[in-house]
Protein backbone atom coordinates (compact mmCIF):
# COMPACT_ATOMS: atom_id res chain seq x y z
CA UNK A 1 0.00 0.00 0.00
CA UNK A 2 2.88 2.13 0.97
CA UNK A 3 6.18 1.47 0.12
CA UNK A 4 9.20 3.94 1.06
CA UNK A 5 12.44 2.93 -0.85
CA UNK A 6 15.43 4.93 0.01
CA UNK A 7 13.83 7.95 0.26
CA UNK A 8 15.54 11.25 1.29
CA UNK A 9 13.78 14.53 1.38
CA UNK A 10 15.67 17.78 1.86
CA UNK A 11 14.23 21.32 1.93
CA UNK A 12 15.91 24.20 -0.09
CA UNK A 13 18.35 25.72 2.53
CA UNK A 14 18.18 23.16 5.26
CA UNK A 15 19.62 19.50 5.83
CA UNK A 16 17.79 16.25 5.27
CA UNK A 17 14.51 16.11 6.81
CA UNK A 18 14.03 12.63 6.24
CA UNK A 19 16.68 10.35 5.76
CA UNK A 20 17.58 7.07 3.94
CA UNK A 21 13.85 6.07 5.06
CA UNK A 22 12.55 2.24 4.29
CA UNK A 23 8.93 0.91 5.43
CA UNK A 24 6.37 -1.01 4.03
CA UNK A 25 2.46 -0.71 5.33
CA UNK A 26 0.41 -3.60 3.67
CA UNK A 27 -3.15 -2.89 2.75
CA UNK A 28 -5.79 -2.63 6.17
CA UNK A 29 -2.63 -2.35 8.51
CA UNK A 30 -2.78 0.47 11.20
CA UNK A 31 0.39 2.51 12.08
CA UNK A 32 1.56 5.35 13.91
CA UNK A 33 4.36 7.57 13.42
CA UNK A 34 6.14 8.73 15.97
CA UNK A 35 9.11 10.91 17.67
CA UNK A 36 10.17 14.51 18.61
CA UNK A 37 8.88 17.50 17.09
CA UNK A 38 11.42 17.88 14.00
CA UNK A 39 12.04 14.30 13.62
CA UNK A 40 10.15 13.79 9.92
CA UNK A 41 6.79 13.08 10.77
CA UNK A 42 4.82 15.61 9.21
CA UNK A 43 7.24 15.86 6.70
CA UNK A 44 6.51 11.71 5.83
CA UNK A 45 2.62 12.65 5.65
CA UNK A 46 3.80 15.36 3.07
CA UNK A 47 5.10 13.28 1.05
CA UNK A 48 2.66 10.66 1.17
CA UNK A 49 -0.09 12.98 0.26
CA UNK A 50 2.24 14.71 -2.20
CA UNK A 51 2.27 17.89 -0.69
CA UNK A 52 5.93 17.47 -0.73
CA UNK A 53 7.82 15.80 -3.34
CA UNK A 54 10.81 12.58 -2.23
CA UNK A 55 14.33 14.48 -3.51
CA UNK A 56 15.42 10.88 -4.03
CA UNK A 57 14.98 7.27 -3.52
CA UNK A 58 11.64 5.49 -4.70
CA UNK A 59 7.86 5.65 -2.86
CA UNK A 60 4.80 4.16 -3.76
CA UNK A 61 1.48 4.87 -2.58
CA UNK A 62 -1.41 3.24 -4.02
CA UNK A 63 0.52 1.87 -6.96
CA UNK A 64 1.37 5.20 -7.65
CA UNK A 65 5.18 6.51 -7.62
CA UNK A 66 4.91 9.49 -6.02
CA UNK A 67 8.53 10.98 -6.95
CA UNK A 68 7.02 10.96 -10.82
CA UNK A 69 3.07 11.65 -10.64
CA UNK A 70 2.48 14.73 -12.92
CA UNK A 71 0.90 17.39 -11.28
CA UNK A 72 -2.35 17.21 -12.93
CA UNK A 73 -2.89 14.00 -11.78
CA UNK A 74 -2.01 15.01 -8.19
CA UNK A 75 -6.12 15.86 -7.31
CA UNK A 76 -7.15 12.31 -8.51
CA UNK A 77 -4.25 10.76 -6.43
CA UNK A 78 -5.73 12.55 -3.32
CA UNK A 79 -9.45 10.66 -3.85
CA UNK A 80 -7.86 7.80 -2.69
CA UNK A 81 -7.25 9.05 0.77
CA UNK A 82 -8.67 10.96 3.42
CA UNK A 83 -6.36 13.24 5.57
CA UNK A 84 -7.30 14.59 9.48
CA UNK A 85 -5.70 17.52 10.68
CA UNK A 86 -4.22 18.90 14.21
CA UNK A 87 -6.24 22.38 13.13
CA UNK A 88 -9.34 20.44 11.74
CA UNK A 89 -8.94 22.49 8.99
CA UNK A 90 -13.04 23.57 8.68
CA UNK A 91 -14.76 26.07 6.85
CA UNK A 92 -16.31 28.53 9.16
CA UNK A 93 -18.50 29.79 6.08
CA UNK A 94 -20.76 26.54 5.82
CA UNK A 95 -22.40 24.08 7.62
CA UNK A 96 -21.39 20.70 9.50
CA UNK A 97 -23.10 18.87 6.72
CA UNK A 98 -21.14 21.28 3.69
CA UNK A 99 -17.89 20.94 5.15
CA UNK A 100 -18.45 17.11 4.80
CA UNK A 101 -19.85 17.18 1.53
CA UNK A 102 -16.58 18.87 -0.07
CA UNK A 103 -14.92 15.81 -0.95
CA UNK A 104 -17.90 14.99 -2.79
CA UNK A 105 -18.47 18.02 -4.70
CA UNK A 106 -15.14 18.31 -5.62
CA UNK A 107 -15.59 14.88 -7.18
CA UNK A 108 -18.93 15.66 -8.80
CA UNK A 109 -21.30 13.49 -7.09
CA UNK A 110 -25.18 14.01 -7.67
CA UNK A 111 -26.73 15.79 -4.81
CA UNK A 112 -28.81 12.84 -3.56
CA UNK A 113 -25.53 10.53 -3.22
CA UNK A 114 -24.18 13.02 -1.45
CA UNK A 115 -26.54 13.17 1.31
CA UNK A 116 -27.10 9.86 1.53
CA UNK A 117 -23.14 9.33 2.08
CA UNK A 118 -22.92 12.74 4.07
CA UNK A 119 -25.54 11.52 6.80
CA UNK A 120 -23.58 7.99 7.44
CA UNK A 121 -20.10 9.90 7.97
CA UNK A 122 -21.86 12.00 10.16
CA UNK A 123 -23.55 9.21 12.02
CA UNK A 124 -20.19 7.06 12.74
CA UNK A 125 -19.06 10.46 13.84
CA UNK A 126 -22.51 10.52 16.03
CA UNK A 127 -22.75 13.98 14.95
CA UNK A 128 -25.84 13.58 12.54
CA UNK A 129 -27.84 16.08 14.97
CA UNK A 130 -25.58 18.50 14.25
CA UNK A 131 -25.29 18.38 10.57
CA UNK A 132 -27.06 22.20 10.41
CA UNK A 133 -24.69 24.10 12.41
CA UNK A 134 -21.77 26.17 11.67
CA UNK A 135 -18.78 24.14 13.12
CA UNK A 136 -17.46 27.15 14.65
CA UNK A 137 -19.99 26.65 18.04
CA UNK A 138 -18.87 22.95 18.04
CA UNK A 139 -16.06 21.89 20.80
CA UNK A 140 -12.70 20.66 19.39
CA UNK A 141 -13.72 17.45 19.79
CA UNK A 142 -16.60 17.44 17.56
CA UNK A 143 -14.64 19.60 14.83
CA UNK A 144 -11.97 16.84 15.03
CA UNK A 145 -15.03 14.74 14.57
CA UNK A 146 -16.17 16.48 11.98
CA UNK A 147 -12.70 16.12 10.26
CA UNK A 148 -12.69 12.45 10.65
CA UNK A 149 -16.22 12.29 8.74
CA UNK A 150 -14.95 14.85 5.84
CA UNK A 151 -11.84 12.31 5.97
CA UNK A 152 -13.93 9.38 5.35
CA UNK A 153 -17.29 10.25 3.67
CA UNK A 154 -15.29 9.20 -0.04
CA UNK A 155 -14.45 5.82 1.37
CA UNK A 156 -10.82 6.48 0.70
CA UNK A 157 -8.47 3.32 0.86
CA UNK A 158 -6.08 5.48 3.10
CA UNK A 159 -6.84 7.68 6.02
CA UNK A 160 -3.89 9.92 7.43
CA UNK A 161 -3.87 11.95 10.38
CA UNK A 162 -1.20 14.67 11.30
CA UNK A 163 -1.94 14.88 15.15
CA UNK A 164 -5.11 14.50 15.12
CA UNK A 165 -5.69 14.85 18.77
CA UNK A 166 -2.63 17.40 19.24
CA UNK A 167 -5.45 19.93 20.85
CA UNK A 168 -7.34 17.16 22.47
CA UNK A 169 -7.90 16.35 26.59
CA UNK A 170 -7.42 12.48 26.81
CA UNK A 171 -10.71 11.71 26.97
CA UNK A 172 -11.57 13.11 23.42
CA UNK A 173 -8.33 11.92 22.30
CA UNK A 174 -9.40 8.43 23.23
CA UNK A 175 -12.96 8.77 21.17
CA UNK A 176 -11.03 9.81 18.23
CA UNK A 177 -8.64 7.12 18.55
CA UNK A 178 -11.62 4.56 18.86
CA UNK A 179 -12.88 5.93 15.53
CA UNK A 180 -9.69 5.24 13.59
CA UNK A 181 -9.95 1.71 15.20
CA UNK A 182 -13.18 1.57 13.87
CA UNK A 183 -12.19 2.24 10.19
CA UNK A 184 -9.01 -0.13 10.16
CA UNK A 185 -11.13 -2.84 11.42
CA UNK A 186 -13.48 -1.67 8.12
CA UNK A 187 -10.14 -2.25 5.91
CA UNK A 188 -8.84 1.03 6.01
CA UNK A 189 -4.88 1.53 6.09
CA UNK A 190 -4.60 4.01 8.83
CA UNK A 191 -1.46 5.83 9.46
CA UNK A 192 -1.09 8.10 12.40
CA UNK A 193 1.50 11.05 13.44
CA UNK A 194 1.43 11.59 17.03
CA UNK A 195 3.90 11.89 20.18
CA UNK A 196 1.20 10.76 22.47
CA UNK A 197 2.43 7.33 23.51
CA UNK A 198 -0.87 6.87 25.85
CA UNK A 199 -2.40 6.41 22.45
CA UNK A 200 0.24 4.23 20.60
CA UNK A 201 0.35 2.22 23.59
CA UNK A 202 -3.57 1.93 23.88
CA UNK A 203 -4.12 0.89 20.39
CA UNK A 204 -1.23 -1.86 20.15
CA UNK A 205 -0.37 -1.64 17.05
CA UNK A 206 2.23 -1.13 15.00
CA UNK A 207 4.71 2.13 15.42
CA UNK A 208 7.20 3.56 13.51
CA UNK A 209 9.66 5.66 15.51
CA UNK A 210 11.77 8.52 13.76
CA UNK A 211 14.42 10.13 15.23
CA UNK A 212 16.44 13.25 13.36
CA UNK A 213 15.09 12.11 10.32
CA UNK A 214 16.00 8.47 9.99
CA UNK A 215 13.82 5.27 11.46
CA UNK A 216 15.19 4.83 14.77
CA UNK A 217 12.93 1.86 15.44
CA UNK A 218 9.97 0.11 14.24
CA UNK A 219 7.80 -2.51 16.25
CA UNK A 220 7.54 -4.71 12.83
CA UNK A 221 11.02 -5.55 12.47
CA UNK A 222 11.10 -6.02 16.86
CA UNK A 223 8.57 -8.53 16.26
CA UNK A 224 10.45 -10.25 13.14
CA UNK A 225 13.45 -10.41 15.53
CA UNK A 226 10.92 -11.91 18.47
CA UNK A 227 9.76 -14.86 15.69
CA UNK B 1 -20.27 9.98 -22.60
CA UNK B 2 -24.04 11.11 -21.64
CA UNK B 3 -22.47 10.67 -17.73
CA UNK B 4 -19.89 12.55 -18.19
CA UNK B 5 -22.37 15.50 -19.69
CA UNK B 6 -24.24 15.22 -16.94
CA UNK B 7 -21.74 15.31 -14.36
CA UNK B 8 -20.32 18.52 -16.28
CA UNK B 9 -23.63 20.34 -16.33
CA UNK B 10 -24.23 19.62 -12.79
CA UNK B 11 -20.75 20.96 -11.67
CA UNK B 12 -21.98 24.05 -13.92
CA UNK B 13 -25.32 24.37 -12.63
CA UNK B 14 -23.89 24.17 -8.81
CA UNK B 15 -20.92 26.87 -9.50
CA UNK B 16 -23.67 29.37 -10.89
CA UNK B 17 -25.98 28.80 -7.97
CA UNK B 18 -22.87 29.39 -5.45
CA UNK B 19 -21.85 32.21 -7.24
CA UNK B 20 -25.22 34.12 -7.44
CA UNK B 21 -25.55 33.42 -3.84
CA UNK B 22 -22.58 34.82 -3.27
CA UNK B 23 -22.93 38.21 -5.19
CA UNK B 24 -26.02 38.44 -2.80
CA UNK B 25 -24.70 37.64 0.35
CA UNK B 26 -22.30 40.59 -0.40
CA UNK B 27 -24.19 42.61 -1.80
CA UNK B 28 -22.28 45.81 -0.94
CA UNK B 29 -19.22 44.77 -2.22
CA UNK B 30 -20.26 43.15 -5.74
CA UNK B 31 -22.93 46.57 -5.89
CA UNK B 32 -19.21 48.84 -5.51
CA UNK B 33 -16.93 46.48 -8.58
CA UNK B 34 -20.53 46.23 -10.76
CA UNK B 35 -21.05 50.07 -10.52
CA UNK B 36 -16.80 50.86 -11.12
CA UNK B 37 -17.55 48.63 -14.13
CA UNK B 38 -20.97 50.19 -15.27
CA UNK B 39 -19.81 53.70 -15.49
CA UNK B 40 -16.54 52.56 -16.67
CA UNK B 41 -18.22 51.00 -19.43
CA UNK B 42 -21.15 54.00 -19.79
CA UNK B 43 -18.63 56.70 -21.37
CA UNK B 44 -17.17 54.85 -24.08
CA UNK B 45 -20.98 53.82 -24.65
CA UNK B 46 -22.32 56.96 -24.40
CA UNK B 47 -19.58 58.59 -26.78
CA UNK B 48 -20.50 56.04 -29.38
CA UNK B 49 -24.35 56.85 -29.12
CA UNK B 50 -23.79 60.59 -29.64
CA UNK B 51 -21.31 59.77 -32.75
CA UNK B 52 -23.97 57.29 -33.99
CA UNK B 53 -26.34 60.31 -33.74
CA UNK B 54 -24.60 62.74 -35.08
CA UNK B 55 -24.12 60.49 -38.10
CA UNK B 56 -27.57 60.06 -38.37
CA UNK B 57 -28.78 63.27 -38.66
CA UNK B 58 -25.75 64.26 -41.17
CA UNK B 59 -26.13 61.27 -43.90
CA UNK B 60 -29.95 63.20 -44.23
CA UNK B 61 -27.72 66.10 -45.25
CA UNK B 62 -25.22 65.28 -47.59
CA UNK B 63 -27.65 63.95 -50.39
CA UNK B 64 -28.92 67.63 -50.69
CA UNK B 65 -25.46 68.77 -51.46
CA UNK B 66 -26.04 72.00 -53.58
CA UNK B 67 -24.50 74.94 -54.84
CA UNK B 68 -26.45 77.99 -53.72
CA UNK B 69 -25.81 81.15 -56.07
CA UNK B 70 -26.45 84.61 -54.42
CA UNK B 71 -27.43 86.81 -57.28
CA UNK B 72 -26.36 90.57 -57.04
CA UNK B 73 -29.68 92.37 -55.53
CA UNK B 74 -29.89 94.01 -58.24
CA UNK B 75 -30.42 91.58 -60.91
CA UNK B 76 -34.04 92.00 -62.22
CA UNK B 77 -36.21 88.88 -61.76
CA UNK B 78 -36.53 88.23 -66.05
CA UNK B 79 -32.74 88.65 -66.17
CA UNK B 80 -32.00 85.80 -63.01
CA UNK B 81 -35.10 83.23 -65.10
CA UNK B 82 -32.53 83.67 -68.25
CA UNK B 83 -29.49 83.12 -66.08
CA UNK B 84 -31.24 79.89 -64.10
CA UNK B 85 -32.32 78.30 -67.94
CA UNK B 86 -28.81 78.90 -69.32
CA UNK B 87 -27.06 77.27 -66.17
CA UNK B 88 -29.76 74.09 -67.07
CA UNK B 89 -27.85 73.58 -69.53
CA UNK B 90 -24.57 73.56 -68.37
CA UNK B 91 -23.64 69.63 -67.91
CA UNK B 92 -23.62 68.34 -64.42
CA UNK B 93 -26.71 70.19 -63.55
CA UNK B 94 -29.29 68.69 -62.70
CA UNK B 95 -32.17 71.06 -61.51
CA UNK B 96 -32.02 74.55 -60.52
CA UNK B 97 -34.63 76.16 -58.35
CA UNK B 98 -34.72 80.25 -58.33
CA UNK B 99 -35.76 82.13 -55.41
CA UNK B 100 -36.49 85.66 -55.85
CA UNK B 101 -35.71 88.37 -53.17
CA UNK B 102 -39.61 88.54 -52.21
CA UNK B 103 -40.33 84.44 -51.96
CA UNK B 104 -36.84 84.56 -49.42
CA UNK B 105 -38.57 87.32 -47.59
CA UNK B 106 -41.61 85.37 -47.12
CA UNK B 107 -39.68 82.21 -46.23
CA UNK B 108 -37.77 83.98 -43.77
CA UNK B 109 -40.53 85.65 -42.26
CA UNK B 110 -41.76 82.41 -41.74
CA UNK B 111 -38.91 80.31 -40.32
CA UNK B 112 -36.80 83.04 -38.26
CA UNK B 113 -39.52 84.18 -36.16
CA UNK B 114 -38.81 87.90 -37.37
CA UNK B 115 -41.76 88.73 -39.23
CA UNK B 116 -43.27 91.68 -37.90
CA UNK B 117 -39.72 93.27 -36.57
CA UNK B 118 -39.04 92.69 -40.51
CA UNK B 119 -41.75 94.78 -42.23
CA UNK B 120 -40.00 97.84 -40.16
CA UNK B 121 -37.31 97.42 -43.03
CA UNK B 122 -37.95 99.56 -45.90
CA UNK B 123 -36.76 97.65 -48.26
CA UNK B 124 -35.85 93.95 -48.67
CA UNK B 125 -32.55 92.91 -47.41
CA UNK B 126 -32.36 89.74 -49.44
CA UNK B 127 -30.84 89.26 -52.99
CA UNK B 128 -32.53 86.63 -55.32
CA UNK B 129 -31.07 83.30 -54.79
CA UNK B 130 -30.44 80.22 -57.67
CA UNK B 131 -29.97 76.61 -56.07
CA UNK B 132 -28.26 74.22 -58.13
CA UNK B 133 -28.62 70.74 -57.66
CA UNK B 134 -25.46 68.84 -59.22
CA UNK B 135 -26.28 65.48 -60.96
CA UNK B 136 -23.37 63.81 -58.83
CA UNK B 137 -23.48 65.61 -56.19
CA UNK B 138 -21.26 62.54 -54.59
CA UNK B 139 -18.11 63.14 -56.37
CA UNK B 140 -16.44 66.18 -54.60
CA UNK B 141 -14.38 67.31 -57.75
CA UNK B 142 -16.85 66.93 -60.77
CA UNK B 143 -19.08 69.23 -58.21
CA UNK B 144 -15.91 71.71 -56.86
CA UNK B 145 -15.52 72.03 -60.94
CA UNK B 146 -18.91 73.05 -61.46
CA UNK B 147 -18.87 75.28 -58.68
CA UNK B 148 -15.66 77.32 -59.76
CA UNK B 149 -17.77 78.10 -63.37
CA UNK B 150 -20.54 78.76 -62.04
CA UNK B 151 -18.61 81.60 -59.28
CA UNK B 152 -17.32 83.15 -62.63
CA UNK B 153 -20.86 84.08 -63.96
CA UNK B 154 -21.23 88.15 -63.57
CA UNK B 155 -24.33 88.32 -61.95
CA UNK B 156 -23.32 85.83 -59.20
CA UNK B 157 -22.39 87.67 -55.93
CA UNK B 158 -21.53 84.71 -53.78
CA UNK B 159 -21.59 80.89 -54.63
CA UNK B 160 -21.78 78.84 -51.84
CA UNK B 161 -21.25 74.88 -51.48
CA UNK B 162 -23.75 73.53 -48.93
CA UNK B 163 -21.51 70.53 -48.55
CA UNK B 164 -18.71 72.05 -47.37
CA UNK B 165 -19.38 72.13 -43.75
CA UNK B 166 -20.81 68.79 -44.02
CA UNK B 167 -17.61 67.14 -45.18
CA UNK B 168 -15.76 68.82 -42.07
CA UNK B 169 -18.59 67.09 -39.68
CA UNK B 170 -17.88 64.58 -41.46
CA UNK B 171 -14.25 64.33 -41.04
CA UNK B 172 -14.34 65.43 -37.61
CA UNK B 173 -17.12 62.32 -36.72
CA UNK B 174 -14.26 59.89 -37.94
CA UNK B 175 -11.70 61.22 -35.83
CA UNK B 176 -14.26 61.21 -33.03
CA UNK B 177 -14.90 57.58 -33.58
CA UNK B 178 -10.97 56.87 -33.56
CA UNK B 179 -10.96 58.47 -30.18
CA UNK B 180 -13.85 56.75 -29.00
CA UNK B 181 -12.05 53.17 -29.80
CA UNK B 182 -9.21 54.53 -28.24
CA UNK B 183 -10.83 55.52 -25.38
CA UNK B 184 -13.19 51.97 -25.41
CA UNK B 185 -9.70 50.19 -25.62
CA UNK B 186 -8.33 52.10 -22.77
CA UNK B 187 -11.52 52.18 -20.52
CA UNK B 188 -12.09 48.20 -21.37
CA UNK B 189 -8.32 47.58 -20.05
CA UNK B 190 -9.38 49.55 -16.91
CA UNK B 191 -12.45 47.56 -16.64
CA UNK B 192 -9.88 44.49 -17.10
CA UNK B 193 -7.73 45.36 -14.24
CA UNK B 194 -10.70 45.99 -12.07
CA UNK B 195 -12.03 42.58 -11.92
CA UNK B 196 -8.86 40.88 -12.06
CA UNK B 197 -8.39 42.93 -8.57
CA UNK B 198 -11.54 42.14 -7.11
CA UNK B 199 -10.83 38.42 -8.24
CA UNK B 200 -7.96 38.55 -6.59
CA UNK B 201 -9.04 39.83 -3.68
CA UNK B 202 -11.74 37.11 -3.71
CA UNK B 203 -9.07 34.43 -3.85
CA UNK B 204 -7.03 35.70 -0.78
CA UNK B 205 -10.29 35.63 1.11
CA UNK B 206 -10.84 32.21 0.10
CA UNK B 207 -7.52 30.77 0.68
CA UNK B 208 -8.64 28.27 3.53
CA UNK B 209 -10.88 27.21 1.35
CA UNK B 210 -8.85 26.51 -1.41
CA UNK B 211 -6.11 24.70 0.29
CA UNK B 212 -8.73 22.69 1.63
CA UNK B 213 -9.94 21.84 -1.47
CA UNK B 214 -6.91 20.79 -2.71
CA UNK B 215 -5.72 18.88 -0.63
CA UNK B 216 -9.78 16.92 -1.07
CA UNK B 217 -8.74 16.24 -4.62
CA UNK B 218 -10.29 19.21 -6.15
CA UNK B 219 -8.65 20.42 -9.30
CA UNK B 220 -7.72 23.27 -10.46
CA UNK B 221 -10.30 23.35 -12.98
CA UNK B 222 -12.62 23.00 -10.49
CA UNK B 223 -11.25 25.55 -8.34
CA UNK B 224 -11.07 28.39 -10.37
CA UNK B 225 -14.67 28.10 -12.12
CA UNK B 226 -16.23 29.85 -9.49
CA UNK B 227 -14.04 32.84 -9.93
CA UNK B 228 -14.41 32.64 -13.48
CA UNK B 229 -17.75 32.64 -13.04
CA UNK B 230 -17.81 35.53 -10.86
CA UNK B 231 -15.63 37.42 -13.48
CA UNK B 232 -18.22 37.11 -16.16
CA UNK B 233 -20.98 37.60 -14.01
CA UNK B 234 -19.41 40.97 -13.08
CA UNK B 235 -18.45 41.90 -16.20
CA UNK B 236 -21.92 41.05 -17.58
CA UNK B 237 -23.96 43.15 -14.68
CA UNK B 238 -21.08 46.14 -15.08
CA UNK B 239 -22.10 46.36 -18.96
CA UNK B 240 -25.86 46.37 -17.61
CA UNK B 241 -25.15 48.90 -15.61
CA UNK B 242 -23.14 50.85 -18.41
CA UNK B 243 -26.62 50.11 -20.35
CA UNK B 244 -28.66 51.38 -18.00
CA UNK B 245 -26.75 54.69 -17.29
CA UNK B 246 -26.60 55.56 -21.42
CA UNK B 247 -30.03 55.25 -21.33
CA UNK B 248 -31.19 57.19 -18.18
CA UNK B 249 -28.98 59.53 -19.06
CA UNK B 250 -30.61 60.03 -23.10
CA UNK B 251 -34.13 59.90 -21.50
CA UNK B 252 -32.81 62.73 -19.08
CA UNK B 253 -31.83 64.88 -22.36
CA UNK B 254 -34.56 63.78 -24.43
CA UNK B 255 -36.82 66.34 -23.96
CA UNK B 256 -34.15 69.17 -24.50
CA UNK B 257 -32.93 67.66 -27.29
CA UNK B 258 -36.41 67.56 -29.35
CA UNK B 259 -36.81 71.20 -28.16
CA UNK B 260 -33.23 71.86 -29.75
CA UNK B 261 -34.40 70.25 -32.68
CA UNK B 262 -37.73 71.84 -33.13
CA UNK B 263 -36.08 75.12 -33.25
CA UNK B 264 -34.27 73.91 -36.36
CA UNK B 265 -37.57 72.78 -37.74
CA UNK B 266 -36.63 69.12 -37.27
CA UNK B 267 -38.40 66.04 -35.69
CA UNK B 268 -34.85 64.83 -34.84
CA UNK B 269 -35.18 62.01 -31.89
CA UNK B 270 -32.10 60.91 -30.18
CA UNK B 271 -32.07 56.90 -30.76
CA UNK B 272 -30.20 55.30 -28.00
CA UNK B 273 -28.39 51.35 -28.10
CA UNK B 274 -29.70 49.29 -30.64
CA UNK B 275 -30.83 45.85 -29.23
CA UNK B 276 -27.86 44.42 -31.49
CA UNK B 277 -25.22 47.07 -29.85
CA UNK B 278 -26.72 46.70 -26.35
CA UNK B 279 -26.01 42.82 -26.97
CA UNK B 280 -22.51 43.51 -28.04
CA UNK B 281 -21.72 45.40 -24.92
CA UNK B 282 -23.01 42.67 -22.55
CA UNK B 283 -21.02 40.04 -24.53
CA UNK B 284 -18.16 42.32 -24.07
CA UNK B 285 -18.44 43.02 -20.60
CA UNK B 286 -18.79 39.30 -19.70
CA UNK B 287 -15.78 38.70 -22.44
CA UNK B 288 -14.34 41.50 -20.12
CA UNK B 289 -14.95 39.70 -17.59
CA UNK B 290 -13.63 36.20 -18.08
CA UNK B 291 -10.49 37.69 -19.18
CA UNK B 292 -9.81 39.48 -16.12
CA UNK B 293 -10.71 37.00 -13.98
CA UNK B 294 -8.81 34.20 -16.15
CA UNK B 295 -5.40 36.20 -15.46
CA UNK B 296 -5.98 36.92 -12.13
CA UNK B 297 -6.47 32.97 -11.54
CA UNK B 298 -3.74 31.76 -13.57
CA UNK B 299 -1.49 34.26 -11.17
CA UNK B 300 -2.65 33.95 -8.38
CA UNK B 301 -4.51 29.95 -7.96
CA UNK B 302 -0.99 28.97 -8.31
CA UNK B 303 0.56 30.10 -5.72
CA UNK B 304 -1.87 28.69 -2.78
CA UNK B 305 -0.61 25.09 -2.18
CA UNK B 306 -0.92 22.72 1.07
CA UNK B 307 1.47 22.90 3.36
Amino acid sequence: MIEFNHVFKRYPGEHDALKDINFKIERGEMVFVTGHSGAGKTTLLKLISLIERPTRGQAVVNGKNIGRLPLHRVPYFRRDMGIVFQNYKLLFDRSVYDNVALPLVVMGLEARDIGKRVRAALDKVSLLNKEKLNPIVLSGGEQQRVGIARAIVHRPTVLLADEPTGNLDIVLSEEILDLFLYFHQHGVTVLIATHDQRLINRAGKRMIVLKHGEVAHDTLDSVDVRQ
Amino acid sequence: MIEFLRTYSRRHAHVLRTTLAQTVRAPVASLMTIAVIGITLALPTGLYVVIGNLERVSRGWDAGGQISLFLKRDTADSAAEKLADRIRRIRGVARVDYISRSQALAEFKNLSGFGNALNLLNENPLPPVLTVHPTNAAEPEAVEKLLDQLRGIDAVEFAQLDLDWVRRLHAMLVIAERGVFVLAGLLGLAVLLTIGNTIRLAIMNRRDEIEVMKLMGGTNTFIRRPFLYAGVLQGFLGAAMAWAIVALVLWFLDSAISDLAALYGSDLRVQGLSAADAGVLLALGALLGWIGSRVSVQRHLRAIEPS
